[in-house]
């Protein structure tokens, strides 16, 4: 391999690591402030994923509403879809036998009830895609190519991840998620509303992965299996801290240049194996993950 | 004493009836088979996520069978046909084919279209001596090595997938050096064996990229194809990774030869669109295994059979389903083996007809042929230059020349 060819490879895996990985992060966060909330690894996050996608699609493709109107629909019918799944679902399953492993059985039934949905509709048959709202003609940055589409999933993920930031930091609603987070009971005890706040993590979860849905669909495809793409952000989250929403960030653009150069410089067979290598070698050099904080000992 | 003596006399009775009765079950080689009438069992899945897949080949098999009980059946008897849903699903194909045998005792087995379902019952038709002839499943794990009950691969084999298609690269674009994108799953290492053979054959290096089904991001292996700088660009992945890999072709400004395998045109119109349109598809051809281009004059026939046989079905929008005419000629196998096997047919005289049948079905690329060392009916594909709307028939089938055991 010549100079020029890995300097090519080098460029071109960082800009469209950068770019899959941006994707990755969001739906890890997505993951990640549930699981500080309530602990659940949620089973069916790549599916909200998928469902946000097919209504995106059901609207600006089937019904033919404007994109700018059907977009914002979007979020909010996956916002509220996740909150009153954790209001009607989440919160019985709790209350009729109190175990946490209930709760992840019942993300994994509604990822199966959501994906059979989708396959009913008859939509689910043939991957589809929906009208970019950029164009798709590339650019170079040095060696590497990459679209407008690219720069803007890019872009657009890294600004839901400033709101987030900005959110959870500096507003009163941030401030009571992350106390949730922090000590439920003590969060109670200040006049949190326990319920709302749940309510709200999983809604959030859901409008978050409805964004990165609409942001990748014109690229990756809409299809009934496209919620795979959740081990990758399980992987980001492991990689960056279960726990810590920059870390989740961090750990979705590691994946998605791991994978990339991984592809480039290894073999393509191996892309499927880089996040679990990823994940391997950062439990064995740094089991919290990579912006986890120190490992705390908890009382029982 | 008495009491031991009747107990025992009464044992012997019984194992005497059982044995009677086993030996009238399995003396004639021939269950399902009556005076009027062949009982065959078919099996395919008609629902669920993966219906496409054989719900209309299923269809087909059954006008072809209707069509010659019209005509006066098979050596006089009339096919008598039990239909099973598999749902592409390997429990649910097995269970099925269990039912057919075991309750409806079916004289053969005419069924399959998802090939990793279908390769499920090898072990259960082998050990019960059942012929099974696959409906439109390539099934290459059950057909090599070949085992004498199990014939199919009537649309294509992927080993014929990869073999024919290299073939073309090589006879119509004089191809040197071919760039080749299959998955890393049982499909792509059927195919590639065989492209890998002719390639060898024909003079031609392969630069292989195998990815996973789920590939989100193609950069790398496409990149590195260009890297390559290839000749041809083959693609035998499924429709969601092919549309990713053209259209990532476009944005790196690869413009060779794409030619996809027919293992991704389920929905070309649909693909046009998941490219971002004909910009994508400039130098884009797809593999065909039918006689002609789909609704082409030569099949008209096959799509006139099936508006009679169900007015109903074909005024929907989508039907008739691409796949279709696949299930026509195993209908059609089964229906030559049959009357082969004469008057007093048995399994093993309708496996002798099959081992060396050989016929044009009219409906695929090439010949429907069998020997007793290759199961795998059809070897033949033809190709299409599809520029987003329009195909264009390019002159010339292409056959793969691989057989099992060649290296």
């Amino acid at each position: 391999m010549s100079l020029d060819v890995v300097i090519l490879f080098l460029e071109q895996g960082i800009v469209s690591g950068l770019v899959i990985g941006s994707i990755y992060a969001l739906l890890a966060l997505a993951l990640v402030i549930i699981f500080k909330t309530s602990e659940v690894p949620n089973f069916a996050q790549g599916e909200f994923y998928m469902a946000g996608a097919y209504v995106a699609l059901f609207l600006v493709v089937f019904e033919n509403i404007p994109t700018v109107l059907a977009l914002p629909v979007t979020l909010v019918v996956c916002f509220l879809g996740a909150a009153l799944f954790q209001k009607f679902v989440l919160t019985r399953v709790w209350k009729a036998k109190g175990s946490p492993i209930n709760l992840v059985i019942a993300t994994l039934g509604l990822s199966y009830l959501l994906k059979g949905l989708v396959r009913n509709t008859g939509f689910g048959d043939s991957p589809r895609t929906f009208p970019s709202l950029v164009s798709t003609d590339s650019i170079t940055i040095g060696q590497a190519s990459l679209t407008y589409l690219d720069a803007t999933i890019f872009c657009t993920a890294v600004a839901v991840m400033i709101a987030l930031f900005l959110l959870f930091n500096f507003t009163q609603l941030g401030r009571a998620l992350r106390a949730l987070g922090m000590n439920p009971k003590a969060a109670q005890l200040v006049g949190i509303n326990l319920s709302r706040m749940n309510m709200v993590v999983w809604g959030l979860s859901g409008a978050i992965s409805a964004a990165a849905a609409i942001l990748v669909a014109p690229k990756l495809l809409v299809s009934a299996d496209m919620g795979h793409v959740v081990i990758m952000a399980f992987a980001a989250a492991i990689v960056g801290g279960f726990a810590s929403l920059p870390g989740a960030v961090v750990g979705g653009f590691v994946i998605g240049i791991a994978e990339n150069l991984v592809g480039l410089f290894v073999s393509s067979q191996a892309i499927a194996v880089a996040p679990f290598l990823a994940i391997l070698i950062v439990l064995l050099i740094r089991p919290q993950g990579l912006l986890g904080g120190r490992v705390a000992l908890k009382k029982v | 004493m008495k009491t031991i003596r009747t107990r025992i006399a009464v044992a012997a009775v019984a194992i005497g009836m059982t044995a009677g009765f086993a030996g009238a079950a399995y003396a004639d080689d021939a269950p399902g088979v009556t005076k009027d009438s062949i009982k065959i069992g078919l099996f395919a899945p008609i629902s669920g996520p993966n219906k496409a897949y054989g719900f209309d080949p299923l269809n087909a098999a059954k006008m072809w069978y209707d069509k010659i009980n019209a005509e006066g059946g098979v050596n006089g008897r009339k096919i008598d046909y039990v239909v099973e849903d598999t749902r592409c699903n390997a429990n649910d194909l097995v269970a099925a084919v269990k039912k057919l045998v075991e309750q409806d005792h079916v004289f053969i087995l005419n069924g399959g279209s998802c090939s990793s379902a279908t390769v499920a019952a090898k072990d259960y038709v082998v050990r019960n001596n059942i012929p099974m002839v696959m409906l439109n499943a390539s099934g290459d794990g059950a057909l090599y090595p070949p085992v004498k009950q199990i014939y199919g691969a009537f649309s294509i084999s992927q080993h014929a997938v990869g073999g024919s298609v290299v073939e073309f690269s090589v006879q119509h674009f004089k191809a040197r050096k071919i760039g080749y994108i299959n998955h890393d799953d049982a499909y792509g290492s059927w195919n590639i064996e065989a492209a890998k053979y002719m390639a060898k054959k024909d003079g031609a290096t392969l630069d292989v990229q195998s990815v996973s089904p789920t590939i989100s991001d193609v950069t790398a292996p496409m990149l590195k194809i260009k890297a390559a700088n290839p000749d041809v660009l083959v693609l035998t992945t499924y429709a969601r990774p092919a549309a990713l890999i053209v259209k990532k072709a476009h944005e790196l400004g690869f413009n060779k030869p794409i030619i996809l395998a027919v293992t991704g045109t389920a929905n070309l119109g649909q693909m046009a669109e998941n490219v971002g349109g004909k910009a994508a598809l400039q130098n884009f051809y797809t593999q065909e295994v039918l006689a002609g281009a789909p609704g082409s004059e030569k099949l008209q026939w096959v799509y006139d059979m099936y508006k009679k046989a169900y007015p109903k079905l074909a005024a929907q929008p989508d039907y008739p389903q691409p796949y279709m005419p696949y299930g026509l000629p195993p209908a059609m196998a089964v229906v030559r083996a049959l009357k082969e096997a004469g008057q007093n047919p048995t399994r093993d005289k309708f496996l002798d007809a099959l081992s060396h049948m050989k016929f044009d079905s009219k409906v695929m690329a090439g010949p429907i042929e069998f020997s007793p060392q290759d199961h795998a009916a059809q070897e033949s594909t033809i190709y299409l230059k599809f520029d987003g709307k329009t195909s264009t028939l390019i002159p010339g089938v292409y056959t793969n020349a691989w057989h099992y055991g060649d290296k």
